[in-house]
C-alpha cells in the first residue's frame, strides 16, 4: 500500500441464527430440504398472515451482546425496509433499523505482533430471503430460507487493514460457533459478510466516499477483495491528483468473483435507494428486563479467548498449539472431554494437534469426524505417560485407532505383540551385545569420542527390536557394556 | 322469522320451534330472492352451509352439547379467511385467491356452532366508505336502492339491514364497520384496538384495523363478542384477554354516567344531523346520564393524519401483490418490472392505487418527516386529548355519519368521499371502542351516533348500550323494502 494512505473499513456480518423455527413463523429454518417444503402462510406471505417473533432468536441475540461486553436494549422494535425482488415475499423485508437490539459492543484480537480492538455499533435481527434458482427457460424461487433469523453485526469504520477484516470475521465467527447460535457455515451461506471500503491519507480527518462489497463467503476472499479495492481506489486517487477526491470514488455496490479473483459493479448507488424505513406496525416493541438478561447470562458458555487464556495460564500449552485448537470449536471441544481422563494435557495437545491431525490431513477427515471416543485418546495418553508405551510405538497404535476407531487402545497394544513393549532388561541385554559383536568400529569411534556412534548403535538396537525397546533402558544398557 | 335477532333464532333452535335446517334453508331462499336487489354477496356456502344445519339438527337430537351461536346464520366480509374458500377483497387481483387457513374469528365462530352463509361485498381491501370501490358491483342501500351502502364493510351491513342475515362480520380501519352500519340503521362495533385478533383478516392498515360484528340488536353485538374476542397468539398485537361476560350484569340506570360530547368540534353540523344529535343527548338526560362539554378540537386533524398512516401502512401491506406468488400475473411480459407494474396495473383498482401512492410518498425519504413522523405525533396528541376528556366522562358521544346515505355516484371527488369518514377515524386513530347506535333518519334513511369508550372498556361500552336499546326501542323499524317474506 501506498504508505501516505491508510484504508477504512467497516464489515456488516449476516449470520443465521442456529434456532429450530424461522424469525416470525413456525416453519423449520433448515438448510438442504425439497424447494419449498419449510414454509408457511408467514413466510410465503399470504394476505391475511401475521409475524409472530421467536423468543428463541432474541435469546440469542442477547446472548451475542452479552459475548462482546455490549449493551442490550431494555426496549427494541422492528421495522419494515421496502424494496421489491421476488426473493421477498412480502415486498417488505422486516429489520430493526430504529431499535437495534444489541449496541456498542466490541471484540480484540491479537494480529501478529499487536492487539486490536474492533467496535461494533450495532447487532440486529432481521428475516433472511429466499433463494432464486435459475433453469434454462425459467427462475424458480425456493421460500425454504424466506424468513430465517438473521443477526446483522454491523462494525465501526475502524478497521485499516484486509488482515484485520478477517481476523475480526474469524474472530466472531468463533464467537458465534463458542455460543452455539450459529451453525456459520459460509459454503452454505449461514455467514455472509459485506465489507464496506474506502481509502485516505492518513492525516486526513474526513473520510472519503466508500464502496461495498457484497456477500464474501470466504475469509481468504474477503481479504483479497479488500486488498485489490484498496489498491483500485489508491490508484484512482494517484493518477487524478487535480481532481476533487468527493467525486472519484463513485458510491456503489461490488461483488467479488472467486473464479476471477476479481471485483465487479453490481450497482452505482446514484440516490440512496430508498427503502422507506418505518416501524412494523404488526409487532409489539419486545421489553428486556435486567431479570431476561441475567438469566441469559446462565447460559453463556466459554468464550474462545477465555478458552485460549486457560489453555496457557493453566495448562501450559504452547500458544500456537493452543490457538490451533481454540479456533477449531470442535477439535478445542475434542480436547476438553479428553482432557477430563488425561493425565498429560500438553500431551494431549500434541497428539490431537500435531499427530492425529497431521495423519488425518490427506483424507479430509477429523478427529470427531471419525469418531474416536475421548476416553481412547486420553488412555492412549496415559499409556504413554506412564512408560507403559513408547513414543514410538504409540504413533503406530495411533495408526491402528484411526483404522478401528471404535477400538480402545489397550486392546490394540495387547492384540499386536510387536505393540507390546520390549521391557525385559535381559532380553535386550542379549540384543544388546548381538549388535555391539556386529558394530565393533562404532564402538571404537564412541570411545575415540565420536558420540554420534552411539545414537547409532542405539537405533540398531531399536531397530531389531521393533521400536518396542524403551531407548533409555537401550542407552543406558549400551553404556553399561563398552564400558565394561 | 326475518325480524328476530341472532339470539332468538338461536332460541327457537334450542327450544325445538325450527330446525337448524329449516333456519337455514330460510336465509338461503331470503338471500336468493332479496340480494339481486342489493348485492349485498359475493359467494354463498349453501351447501356447506346445509352440512352443518344438519349437523346440528343431530347434535341437539342427542342431546350434545351445542355452542353460543348455535344456528345463527351470518355473513363474512369478504377480507376475513375461510379456508378453502375464496378471499377475493373484492379485488381483481385476488379474484381466484382460495384462502389456505381460517382467520382466528372464523375458527371461533365454527367452534360455537354458527352458520357461515356467505361472504359479503366490500370496497376493495376494504379501502372505501361507499363499497362503490368494489372490484365487481356496489352494494345498495336497503333503504334506497339508489343510495350506497357505505363501506367499507357496506355487504355486511346491507345483509343484516335486509335481514337477509341476522348477524355479519366485517372489518373497521376508519370506520369501515359503523359507517355502513349507521347508514344502513343496524348496530356495529369496532373493538378496541387488539381485543380481537387480526389473524386472516387481510391487512389494509395494520395499527388501525380490527375486526368487528354488525347486528339489527346491541345484544347480538354483545353475543358475538364474547366468541371472536377470545385471545390469539398468532397476532402479536392481540391483547390476550380472559374471556369477558358482555350479557350479565347489564346496569339498571344511567345515573352516575358521565357522557361527554365535544360541542365545539360539531359546530358544523348540518341542521338534520344536529337535531338528530341532540334529541338524543337530551334522551341520554332524561335516563339520568350527565353531558359533560368536553374539548376536541384536535379531532379536526383526524381525516389527514389517518390518510397519512393508514396508507403508508396499506402501501407496505399490499407490496406481496406482485405477480409472483398468487393472485393476478399480467401475460406477456418481457421484464421483471413490467410483470410488477402490469399485474398491480390490471390487478388493482383506482382507489387502491391512489392510496398505495399515496402511502409510498409519505414515507419515502425526504417526505417522512414531514408527513409519516408528523403524523404520528399528532396521533399521540389524539390519544393523549381523548385520555384527557375520558378523566371526566365514561363515555363520549359523536354522530357516525355526517348525513344519511347518499346517491350511488354522487361523489366523485376523492377528497369528500374521505370526509364522510371524520367522525369515525378518531376511535380507530386512538385504538378506543366505539358502537353505532341506529338513531333517527334523514330523509327516511337512517342515522347513527356512536358512543366511544376508553380503551379496553368493550364490556361496559356494549352493556350500556343494551340498557340504551333496552330502554328506548329506538329504530325498530326495518327497511320497507326488506319488511316482508320473500
Amino acid at each position: 500500500m501506498h504508505s501516505e494512505y491508510e484504508a477504512v473499513i467497516g464489515l456488516e456480518i449476516h449470520t443465521q441464527l442456529n434456532t429450530k423455527s424461522k424469525l416470525f413463523s413456525s416453519a423449520a429454518s433448515r438448510f438442504g430440504d425439497e424447494p419449498n417444503t419449510n414454509i408457511s402462510e408467514v413466510c410465503t406471505a399470504q394476505p391475511g398472515s401475521l409475524p409472530v417473533i421467536n423468543v428463541e432468536a432474541i435469546k440469542k441475540a442477547i446472548l451475542f451482546g452479552l459475548a462482546i461486553d455490549a449493551d442490550i436494549s431494555k426496549l427494541t422494535t422492528f421495522d419494515r425496509k421496502s424494496y421489491f425482488y421476488p426473493d421477498l415475499p412480502r415486498g417488505f423485508q422486516i429489520t430493526q433499523f430504529y431499535h437495534p437490539i444489541i449496541r456498542n459492543g466490541k471484540v480484540t484480537f491479537k494480529i501478529d505482533n499487536y492487539k486490536k480492538t474492533v467496535f461494533i455499533r450495532e447487532a440486529h435481527l432481521e428475516d433472511d430471503t429466499g433463494m432464486l434458482k435459475h433453469f434454462s427457460t425459467f427462475t424458480g424461487i425456493d421460500l425454504n430460507r424466506a424468513g430465517s433469523p438473521l443477526l446483522e453485526i454491523v462494525t465501526m469504520p475502524c478497521i485499516k487493514t484486509a488482515k484485520e477484516a478477517s481476523l475480526y470475521a474469524m474472530t466472531i465467527k468463533l464467537i458465534l460457533q463458542y455460543l452455539d447460535i450459529s451453525d456459520c457455515s459460509m459454503e452454505e451461506g449461514s455467514l455472509r459478510i459485506d465489507a464496506n471500503v474506502s481509502v485516505k491519507k492518513k492525516h486526513e480527518k474526513e473520510l472519503r466516499p466508500k464502496i461495498e462489497i457484497k456477500n464474501l463467503n470466504s475469509f481468504n476472499f474477503l481479504e483479497h477483495a479488500i486488498d485489490i479495492e484498496i489498491e483500485r481506489q489508491i490508484k484512482i486517487y494517484e493518477s487524478n491528483k487535480n481532481e476533487d477526491i468527493r467525486y472519484l470514488i463513485k458510491s456503489s455496490t461490488y461483488r467479488y468473483d472467486s473464479i476471477k479473483k476479481d471485483l465487479f459493479l453490481m450497482r452505482e448507488k446514484d440516490s440512496a435507494e430508498d427503502y422507506r424505513y418505518f416501524p412494523e406496525p404488526d409487532l409489539v416493541p419486545i421489553v428486556i428486563k435486567d431479570a431476561d438478561i441475567e438469566f441469559i447470562k446462565k447460559s453463556l458458555k466459554e468464550l474462545p479467548h477465555e478458552r485460549y487464556e486457560k489453555y496457557i495460564d493453566k495448562l501450559k500449552l504452547n500458544e500456537d498449539l493452543a490457538s490451533i485448537l481454540v479456533n477449531d470449536k470442535k477439535l478445542s471441544d475434542y480436547f476438553e472431554e479428553a482432557l477430563k481422563d488425561s493425565l498429560d494435557p500438553i500431551l494431549l495437545c500434541n497428539i490431537l494437534t500435531i499427530e492425529i491431525t497431521g495423519k488425518l490431513k490427506e483424507t479430509n477427515k477429523t478427529i470427531t469426524s471419525i469418531g474416536i471416543p475421548h476416553k481412547n485418546i486420553a488412555s492412549l495418553v496415559n499409556m504413554i505417560t506412564t512408560n507403559e508405551i513408547n513414543k514410538k510405538i504409540a504413533k503406530s497404535v495411533i495408526d491402528e485407532m484411526i483404522k478401528n476407531p471404535q477400538k480402545p487402545p489397550l486392546e490394540i497394544v495387547k492384540e499386536n505383540p510387536l505393540f507390546k513393549p520390549l521391557d525385559d532388561e535381559e532380553e535386550i541385554e542379549k540384543i544388546v551385545l548381538s549388535i555391539l559383536s556386529e558394530n565393533s568400529q562404532s564402538i571404537e569411534d564412541f570411545l575415540n569420542g565420536k558420540d554420534k556412534a552411539l545414537g547409532f548403535l542405539v537405533g540398531q538396537v531399536m531397530k531389531k527390536t521393533k521400536g518396542k525397546a524403551s531407548p533409555e533402558i537401550v542407552n543406558k544398557l549400551i553404556l553399561k557394556k563398552i564400558k565394561s | 322469522m326475518y325480524k328476530k335477532s341472532a339470539i332468538e333464532i338461536r332460541d327457537l333452535f334450542l327450544s325445538k320451534k325450527a330446525s337448524s335446517e329449516e333456519i337455514t334453508k330460510y336465509f338461503l331462499n331470503r338471500i336468493s330472492k332479496a340480494d339481486p336487489k342489493i348485492n349485498a354477496f359475493l359467494s354463498i356456502f349453501e351447501e356447506k352451509a346445509l352440512v352443518k344445519a344438519r349437523e346440528l339438527d343431530k347434535k341437539l337430537k342427542e342431546k350434545k352439547p351445542l355452542g353460543k351461536l348455535a344456528s345463527i346464520p351470518l355473513a363474512i366480509k369478504d377480507n376475513i379467511h375461510i379456508k378453502g374458500e375464496k378471499t377475493t377483497c373484492a379485488s381483481k387481483y385476488l379474484s381466484n385467491y382460495k384462502a389456505l387457513f381460517n382467520a382466528s374469528i372464523i375458527d371461533h365462530l365454527i367452534d360455537e356452532d354458527s352458520i357461515i352463509i356467505g361472504k359479503t361485498n366490500l370496497d376493495e381491501f376494504a379501502m372505501g366508505s361507499s363499497n362503490e370501490n368494489s372490484a365487481f358491483f356496489s352494494c345498495k342501500n336497503p333503504w334506497d336502492l339508489n343510495s350506497v351502502a357505505g363501506g367499507s364493510s357496506g355487504g355486511s351491513a346491507a345483509a343484516v339491514a335486509s335481514r337477509m342475515t341476522p348477524l355479519s362480520f366485517g372489518s373497521d380501519t376508519g370506520g369501515s364497520i359503523r359507517y355502513p352500519a349507521a347508514l344502513n340503521g343496524i348496530y356495529g362495533f369496532k373493538p378496541t384496538y387488539g381485543r380481537v385478533s387480526r389473524y386472516g383478516l387481510v391487512a389494509f392498515g395494520s395499527s388501525l384495523d380490527q375486526i368487528g360484528p354488525l347486528a339489527n340488536s346491541a345484544k347480538d353485538i354483545a353475543l358475538s363478542m364474547e366468541v371472536i374476542s377470545r385471545p390469539c397468539n398468532k397476532d402479536s398485537t392481540n391483547f390476550r384477554l380472559p374471556e369477558e361476560n358482555y350479557l350479565h350484569n347489564i346496569p339498571k340506570d344511567f345515573k352516575k354516567i358521565k357522557i361527554g360530547v365535544p360541542y365545539h368540534f360539531l359546530e358544523n353540523l348540518n341542521k338534520n344531523t344536529k337535531n338528530n344529535f341532540d334529541r338524543m343527548v337530551d334522551d341520554f338526560k332524561n335516563l339520568g346520564a350527565e353531558i359533560i362539554d368536553i374539548n376536541l378540537d384536535i379531532l379536526k386533524y383526524s381525516i389527514a393524519i389517518y390518510y397519512i398512516i393508514a396508507t403508508a401502512e396499506a402501501s407496505t401491506n399490499l407490496a406481496r401483490y406482485d405477480g409472483i406468488k398468487y393472485g393476478e400475473r399480467a401475460k406477456n411480459t418481457s421484464s421483471l418490472e413490467e410483470l410488477y407494474s402490469l399485474s398491480r396495473e390490471e390487478g388493482f383498482g383506482k382507489e387502491v392505487k391512489r392510496r398505495i401512492l399515496l402511502g409510498t410518498y409519505v414515507l419515502s425519504s425526504g417526505y417522512q418527516e414531514a408527513y409519516y413522523k408528523k403524523a404520528q405525533k399528532v396521533r399521540t396528541l389524539i390519544i393523549q386529548a381523548f385520555e384527557k376528556a375520558f378523566l371526566n366522562s365514561d363515555f363520549i358521544l359523536l354522530p357516525t355519519n355526517a348525513k344519511s346515505a347518499f346517491k350511488l355516484g354522487s361523489i366523485s371527488n376523492p377528497l369528500d368521499m374521505y370526509l364522510e369518514d371524520l367522525f369515525t377515524i378518531p376511535a380507530n386513530l386512538a385504538a378506543l371502542p366505539a358502537i353505532t347506535i341506529p338513531y333517527g333518519f334523514d330523509n327516511s334513511k337512517p342515522l347513527g351516533v356512536q358512543l366511544i369508550a376508553p380503551q379496553l372498556m368493550d364490556v361496559k361500552l356494549i352493556q350500556y348500550t343494551i340498557l340504551f336499546e333496552n330502554l328506548l326501542k329506538t329504530n325498530e323499524k326495518i327497511a320497507p323494502l326488506f319488511d316482508k317474506e320473500f
